[in-house]
């Protein structure tokens, strides 16, 4: 008899990866307990934070934040119905995971939930008041030239557009900062070509499809992990963040005790189109709808600026109502341009056309959701489903045409001596439920890699106990 | 960048190169000369050449165009290469669709933006209906939401100025070449070959100056939808403040001009021409850019008699059909032309309709046996025409003509060849003896010029109304019948008769059955000719065509299955126990199949070959399975959808009430063909849903070919067949078709001229028109 096994590779996972975008939530998490307890000192954040949680983490918090005892975990647990174990679980672990309360028992073993103090203080200021004023001041007198709401969201979303005309790479649209590029590249949302120029990367073109809330969360986050190396405080980063979350829009702010690195942090804000000012030194400044989505990250819908432009035809035509080379750029990403009029760009949906797309990464998911945002009024007004259902069927087709391998680990097993040996095995995996595949004439099969060490036991036995 | 350059001449020389080839496959055909203006050789498409491309590809226009400031309230955009855009959305739609359907060809249609396509045909066509060169490019000033491009107002020009000029009208039985401009017939006198074909009257040269007062309009019987149109579009016009003005009242200046131009005194020239010599003026008028177009005046016919049949006063024409038939008799006479439906939109009304209108005999030529009974059946549905008034004249049903007033027989028992029976011989010399009033052309796109010209010698007629669904537009020899019969009248809205529950809204959708492993080893494995057998009869095909029949069957609907393949038709047909039909079944048999099919209850299916592509009419069909097809072939696709248009009754419930199925093996060369077929219908606006998993198949109980044994005998019979078995049906061509009457060319056409894929190829823009290539020599 002989037993031998190898390894069949399993290298390749064909599905492209989609970028991952981070909620508030996930991205805290991640932070040390430090740089929370940090946090924690602002009522702003605390404030954000609490807002962000669900709905029973809330109940819980209320309910013990005058409690000056830890509370015992079964207590707590008792508040909510056996039917709500899974989100009473939920909230716990996100309280646990945000540092919010932490594990400990008292004595005679009681484990029970012990409130974060500094969480606790700030959160009771946030919602009684008191302490010092922890808002961004507003005290001065009118801006002589006030502007609008309309005129922000003009300004912010210039200003945005001129990141992501960067990113694909359009001529006529002024360039961005050096630190925006570096934190393009950093992002991974770009990378470096052979000559030195940023060339856009998979998880780029993945990016330009999100709406614009989740990009610049997205990319906000990535700034915020190289601010320490700026030597920032991310903590005072994030709460000026928090801050700007809470403030109005259309309203302006005065830049008074901002500290340096502040005013450095409001200057890459003003660059992205988070704020606006109309001079580096203005000593005011206007939060922007960017900023005060952004903050939102994904858990809210894109409260949206623009309207929509994209026409989608049952004959794959496309037909973008728009005179931006950007958002052309952006249709023409998975589409085959035709045709360019004055106000309008005409395209259509091939195979090719969509192909070169997955293959730089978008995923289908992806070309849908963005056509969708942005649908034409007239498209929406039609009825039920936005988009013609063939066409959405046909992406999907078109994706699942590259993905039609599927890979799975395995471990094979080979030259056997006899047939019985071989049968023996076999049936005992496939009894297992762990075969993947065999081939009785070749007395070949492969067995799932988790389940290798008991077939090989079995394996063992089974021979020693023929010979 | 130079590397770049280079290719970029590479590229176009292999086009060119191409372009070669495809003239070579063209050749064969082009054996009888024709001769057609140098103004239709011109091609808005090669305007094109020098516009730049924007970094994504496009073709850069905007320089070109200038965006008006009211655009928003303006339908159109017209590209410098004579592509038009429609807004279908907007509110002056009504107005521009009624005058691009005019004046251009609709590429597609689909919801909510239309586009067409100018071309020296439409144009040609748009000018014979009685549109002015002017008017033309004043109205789509107007309409345009940006400046309109040079280049088109110079290709518009071009194409018109000469068109539409002059008419060969046949009054009072003599020939009259008649024009109001009076330059032209001067300048056309001048020529010596017209000089010759002129009819000299006493050594009178005098050209008539003639006063004519045209009479009012022609009616039709249950005409009353059109004046309520009208109104509605002016009191369109008014509720919405969007309508620029300009459009407005350009609008109602145009619908006038199409209603009350007969009431104006006009004062043309004219002069008489021999009539042996009609053929050559044509001719010499063509090369000298003024095309004649054919008019018949036969209300002032007096050597012809009239015939007595009148439209029953149930028969109602739908709106599209008096739209159309008013373009045919717009101005008190009939043009020759060819009016395009959708198949099942009535299309047989409408040429009933036109011989009453005409009322002078009229030849009825369609391309079966079965579409002759078909006709008949429809001339006394619809007409007060009986049994004795109506002869049908084909190798079965040969009824005596005793000076008959309407015929009706097929393409090739006109152009039979071979020796006759002596009974023939006499209809058909009767036939050609008679000056015919009226001819209808049914399934018009489905006869070769060859064949065309050879009706057109033989019989005489004063005016050709071709009927078809599917005018198809690349291919060159649809573009002859413009010359042959006449430009294009109509084309209906698919999409639109469908909203209005004039055809039936259809469901189409492509299954997608995987090969079986076995089956798609010898598919990779054998040559060419039977992978088809191998595709067209993998296993989960069948079973998938097995499911999809007892699911219609016990909904109770009637269904068809398309084979073209006969080897697979008969083993489908045998295996699941149903009726089928092919090229051998005998006329007899046929018509009791159909008849089964119609009123038996137990007959719930059956299977044709593509024999049945056309002309069958089917009422009761509601659901259409494909499984085998004419490879990339779009028409046969839209002709096979056309079965199952027919307007059902009681059914509007449903969200569709017909269904279109189309089974695809997957992998193999079936897809690819499907994408192209569908690509017309898309076109028209219709979507196919891809069904990639049946639900419910793997429910069902004792379904064929489940287990791998079962299959592997049917891959052994697939294998044992020869490559005959695998070729399609090969119809009797001219030669040796005495056996039977029926002729199937459809598909022919553009398979005799090799063009059937190069239609494809094609679609890369050439500079010239393939139409006139070969009159370059």
């Amino acid at each position: 008899m002989s037993e031998s096994s190898s390894k069949k590779s399993s290298k390749h996972d064909l599905k492209s990866k989609t970028l991952h975008c981070k909620n508030l939530h996930e991205y805290l998490k991640t932070l040390s307990s430090s740089v929370l307890d940090r946090l924690y000192i602002h009522p702003i954040t605390c404030l954000a934070v609490y807002r962000e949680l669900s709905e029973i983490a809330k109940h819980y918090i209320i309910r013990i934040i005058f409690v000056e005892q830890p509370v015992p975990q079964a207590v707590i647990a008792s508040w909510l119905s056996k039917a709500y174990a899974k989100e009473h679980k939920e909230a716990v672990e996100a309280l646990t995971e945000l540092k919010i309360w932490k594990e400990s028992s008292v004595t005679g073993g009681l484990p029970v939930w012990e409130l974060n103090p500094v969480f606790k203080k700030h959160i009771r200021v946030a919602l009684l008041g008191g302490g010092k004023n922890w808002f961004m001041s507003s005290h001065m007198e009118a801006d002589t030239k006030p502007r609008d709401i309309a005129f922000l969201d003009a300004y912010a979303m210039e200003r945005w557009e001129c990141v992501l005309h960067y990113m694909v790479g359009s001529h006529q649209q002024e360039g961005i900062s050096a630190d925006a590029v570096r934190n393009l590249l950093h992002a991974g949302l770009m990378r470096c070509d052979n000559d030195g120029s940023a060339i856009i990367t998979k998880e780029g073109f993945q990016f330009l499809l999100m709406d614009t809330a989740a990009q610049v969360w997205y990319f906000i986050l990535q700034y915020l992990s190289t601010v320490e190396d700026k030597g920032l405080d991310l903590s005072l980063c994030l709460t000026f963040l928090f801050q700007l979350r809470f403030s109005i829009l259309g309203k302006d702010y005065s830049t008074e005790g901002m500290n340096d690195g502040l005013l450095i942090f409001l200057q890459h804000l003003r660059e992205f189109g988070l704020v606006y000012q109309r001079k580096r030194k203005a000593g005011r400044f206007y939060p922007t709808r960017l900023a005060l989505n952004m903050a939102a990250g994904q858990n809210q819908s894109d409260v949206s600026i623009r309207e929509g432009y994209i026409i989608i035809e049952t004959n794959y035509r496309i037909y973008a109502y728009t005179d931006s080379n950007l958002k052309v750029a952006l249709v023409g990403l998975f589409t085959n341009l035709i045709y360019r009029f004055p106000n309008v760009t005409v395209g259509v949906l091939t195979r090719d056309s969509i192909r070169t797309a997955l293959r730089s990464g978008i995923t289908a998911d992806q070309i849908v959701g963005f056509l969708r945002m942005h649908a034409h009024p007239k498209m929406i007004s039609v009825g039920s489903s936005i988009l013609p259902p063939t066409i959405v069927d046909q992406i999907y087709l078109w994706e699942q045409e590259r993905n039609r391998f599927n890979f799975s680990e395995g471990v094979l097993y080979s030259q056997f001596m006899s047939q019985n040996d071989f049968e023996t095995l076999r049936d005992y995996a496939q009894d297992l439920g762990v075969l993947v595949w065999q081939n009785e004439r070749k007395r070949t099969m492969v067995v799932t890699k988790s389940s290798h060490d008991d077939v090989k036991k079995f394996w063992k036995r089974h021979s020693r106990g023929n010979s | 960048m130079g590397g770049l350059k280079r290719n970029k001449k590479d590229e176009k020389r292999s086009k060119r190169k191409k372009k070669e080839e495809e003239e070579e496959y063209y050749e064969p055909d082009n054996l009888d000369e024709e001769v057609v203006p140098d103004a239709a050789k011109k091609n808005v498409e090669s305007n094109d050449k020098l516009v730049p491309e924007d970094e994504f590809g496009a073709k850069d226009y905007r320089l070109q165009m200038i965006l008006k400031s009211d655009n928003e309230s303006r339908p159109l955009w017209v590209a410098p290469n004579g592509h038009i855009f429609l807004e279908s959305f907007s509110p002056v739609y009504r107005h521009a669709h009624d005058f691009l359907i005019a004046i251009a060809e609709p590429v597609c249609r689909p919801e909510f933006i239309h586009e067409y396509k100018l071309t020296a045909y439409s144009l040609y066509a748009a000018v014979s209906v009685g549109i002015q060169t002017a008017d033309i490019i004043e109205y789509l000033k107007r309409l345009s939401k940006t400046s309109v491009p040079d280049g088109i107002i110079e290709f518009i020009n071009l194409c018109t100025l000469s068109y539409g000029k002059v008419k060969l009208v046949l009054k009072h039985n003599k020939y009259f070449i008649e024009s109001p401009y009076a330059e032209v017939i001067q300048k056309l006198l001048k020529d010596p070959i017209v000089q010759e074909c002129r009819l000299k009257k006493d050594a009178d040269t005098e050209i008539l100056t003639v006063q004519e007062k045209a009479n009012s309009q022609i009616q039709f019987t249950g005409k009353p939808v059109t004046k309520k149109e009208t109104e509605i579009t002016k009191v369109d016009g008014e509720e919405e403040p969007v309508v620029p003005e300009d459009i407005s009242d350009f609008y109602n200046k145009m619908d006038k001009a199409d209603d009350d131009k007969d009431e104006e005194v006009t004062e043309t020239v004219s002069f008489e021409v021999n009539q042996e010599k009609i053929e050559i003026i044509q001719k010499r008028c063509i090369e000298m850019e003024y095309p004649l177009l054919t008019e018949y005046d036969f209300r002032n016919d007096i050597v012809n008699p009239d015939i007595n049949i009148d439209l029953k006063p149930t028969a109602i024409l739908r709106p599209y059909q008096e739209k159309s038939l008013r373009k045919m008799f717009g101005n008190g006479r009939a043009r020759s032309g060819v009016i395009v439906l959708p198949c099942g939109a009535g299309k047989s009304l409408v040429g009933v309709t036109a011989c009453c209108t005409v009322r002078k005999r009229a030849l009825v030529l369609c391309n079966s046996g079965v579409s002759v009974e078909q006709w008949k059946q429809q001339f006394k549905m619809w007409s007060t025409a009986d049994d004795s008034m109506i002869c049908r004249f084909t190798s079965e049903a040969k009824d005596k003509p005793n000076n008959c007033s309407i015929l009706v027989t097929t393409y090739s028992m006109i152009t039979h060849m071979q020796k006759r029976s002596w009974e023939a011989e006499q209809t058909m010399k009767w036939l050609q003896d008679q000056e015919w009033g009226v001819m209808v052309l049914d399934e018009v796109h489905t006869i070769p010029a060859k064949m065309f010209r050879r009706v057109l010698t033989l019989v005489q007629s004063h005016c050709k109304l071709g009927l078809t669904a599917t005018l198809l537009r690349e291919d060159d020899k649809i573009a002859d019948l413009n010359f042959l019969i006449g430009p294009k009248l109509y084309e209906a809205n698919w999409l639109e008769l469908q909203k209005k529950g004039f055809i039936a809204k259809v469901q189409c959708a492509e299954v997608w059955c995987p090969m079986t492993p076995e089956f798609y080893r010898e598919y990779l494995n054998t040559k060419t000719s039977k992978k088809l057998l191998l595709y067209v009869l993998n296993p989960n095909k069948f079973r998938a065509t097995q499911y999809l029949i007892r699911y219609h069957e016990r909904r109770g609907d009637k269904t068809i299955v398309f084979s073209d393949n006969v080897f697979a038709l008969i083993h489908y047909a045998k295996a699941l126990k149903k009726f089928y039909i092919h090229g051998p079944t005998s006329q007899a048999e046929r018509l009791q199949v159909l008849q089964n099919f119609k009123y038996n209850p137990k007959v719930n299916t059956i299977f044709v070959s593509k024999v049945a592509d056309t002309s069958f009419d089917l009422p009761e069909a509601n659901v259409l399975i494909q499984i085998s097809s004419h490879g990339g072939s779009r028409r046969q696709e839209a002709q096979r959808l056309g079965r199952i248009l027919r307007a059902k009754k009681g059914a509007v419930a449903e969200e569709y009430n017909a269904f279109f199925y189309t089974l695809v093996s997957q992998d193999t060369l079936e897809m690819s063909y499907s994408r192209k077929r569908q690509r017309f219908l898309i076109n028209q606006g219709y979507s196919y849903k891809v069904i990639t998993k049946l639900a419910g198949m793997e429910e069902e109980s004792d379904m064929m070919y489940t287990t791998r044994e079962e299959q592997g005998h049917l891959l052994q019979e697939v294998l044992k067949a020869t490559d005959t078995d695998a070729d399609e049906e090969k119809l009797p061509g001219d030669s040796g078709a005495s056996t039977s009457s029926f002729k199937r060319i459809a598909g022919s056409m553009s398979s005799m001229s090799g063009a059937d894929d190069s239609v494809y190829l094609e679609y890369k823009k050439p500079t010239k028109h393939p139409l006139f290539k070969k009159f370059r020599g």
